[in-house]
């Protein structure tokens, strides 16, 4: 152990843990190694400052359990405020959806099939007459063609012929 | 909280029965406070502080200096107990369940403080040099110890734990500060065993190399003069 390192050893566990053994070598080994002699007196100083730091201690003040449920009381109200406020905001989220959709609904039934009125069913008839027309005369009817203009159509062709 | 709904005015009974609901919190079980706290009582809870709060004040001084950081941790200690006592089942002792939120807590804040850079001599006030000096001095004798000298060795163990992460600071007070065994790290912080066996190992070394830098100038200006 002399020719070996001790600074894992100090480091395994606590300074107050160490065996006698170990800490009889830890100090054999120091005495001949600068560097781990070193080591081994910051870590004696290292735990003598830990052991200073975890001796001091604060008791409680008189006044600590009455502003502890002071704070509990007020968390607890500033909590129901928010829950109130968020059932609130939920509420108004839902209105406000409700009354956007009656008024889509109201849109679509007064103003848009008010558009539709202007379709009759003279209109409806017209443009069914009209379509007749537009496939079987081009726009012209049985009235306005004479009964001379089919016959030469039919046969003036085979008379110059 | 047991009272007159007219402060002043006091029912004739009404001082035999805040004094049997007293009695009754003071000899109540921990789970039964607890079960009590639960379903409003407010003084089943105040109960619960009164039993706990010096433990929990005493664990979180080992954690801060600071009076004001002291009682800040402990009462986000007892305003986390209250909102967690439905999880309290009364398997483990409350004290336990208690030393566990304050370490959580106390984990907690020393996270969200700001960490020190490294520590150097010249940063060290005269009466820490001074002590690091004597310690030297004394280091083959036995060392004998002041309220005053404890006083800047604390602030010196402060100074110095700052420059460590809050995890290593944690294991340092615990095990090193206050004897606690693995398994009792263990169970406060919910780490495994080998995490805090590692983690005990590498603050040592951090602390003891923190602690090394400050000697090493003494030390060599100590051989100069020699």
């Amino acid at each position: 152990m002399k020719d070996k390192h001790i600074v894992n050893l100090l480091e395994s566990a606590p300074l107050a843990e160490l065996s006698e053994r170990d800490l009889s070598e830890v100090r054999a080994h120091a005495c001949e190694c600068a560097g781990c002699l070193q080591a081994f007196e910051a870590a004696q100083i290292a735990t003598l400052l830990l052991k200073e730091r975890t001796a001091e201690t604060f008791e409680p003040s008189a006044f600590f359990h009455t502003r502890v449920m002071a704070t509990l009381r007020e968390r607890q109200t500033t909590n129901e405020q928010w829950a109130w406020s968020r059932i609130w905001r939920a509420a108004g989220a839902l209105a406000s959806s409700m009354a956007a959709t009656v008024a889509a609904l109201a849109v679509l039934t007064f103003v848009i099939p008010g558009q539709v009125t202007t379709v009759t069913p003279e209109t409806t008839a017209f443009s069914a007459y009209s379509a007749e027309e537009v496939i079987l005369d081009h726009g012209e009817s049985d009235e306005q063609v004479s009964d001379g203009q089919v016959l030469t159509t039919l046969y003036g062709a085979d008379e110059d012929r | 909280m047991a009272g007159s709904r007219f402060p002043g005015v006091r029912h004739p009974n009404s001082l035999n029965r805040e004094h049997f609901l007293s009695n009754s919190c003071e000899e109540a079980s921990d789970l039964a406070l607890a079960r009590r706290a639960r379903e409003g009582d407010e003084s089943a809870f105040e109960e619960i502080m009164r039993r706990y709060s010096p433990r929990v004040f005493r664990f979180a001084s080992r954690f801060f200096r600071q009076r004001s950081l002291v009682e800040e941790a402990a009462q986000e200690v007892f305003l986390k107990a209250f909102t967690q006592l439905g999880s309290y089942r009364g398997r483990g002792s409350m004290e336990g369940w208690l030393t566990r939120i304050t370490t959580n807590t106390c984990l907690n804040l020393l996270r969200s403080s700001k960490r020190r850079p490294e520590l150097r001599v010249s940063d060290l006030t005269e009466d820490e040099s001074t002590w690091l000096d004597n310690q030297m001095a004394e280091a083959a004798t036995e060392r004998h110890k002041s309220s005053e000298r404890s006083s800047v060795a604390a602030d010196l163990a402060e100074r110095v734990l700052h420059t460590l992460s809050p995890d290593d600071q944690l294991v340092l007070i615990l095990i090193d500060g206050e004897d606690a065994s693995v398994k009792e790290v263990v169970e406060m912080t919910g780490w495994s065993a080998s995490k805090v066996k590692v983690q005990a190992f590498r603050a040592r070394r951090r602390m003891r190399e923190g602690v090394e830098k400050l000697l090493a100038p003494k030390a060599k200006a100590g051989s100069k003069s020699i």
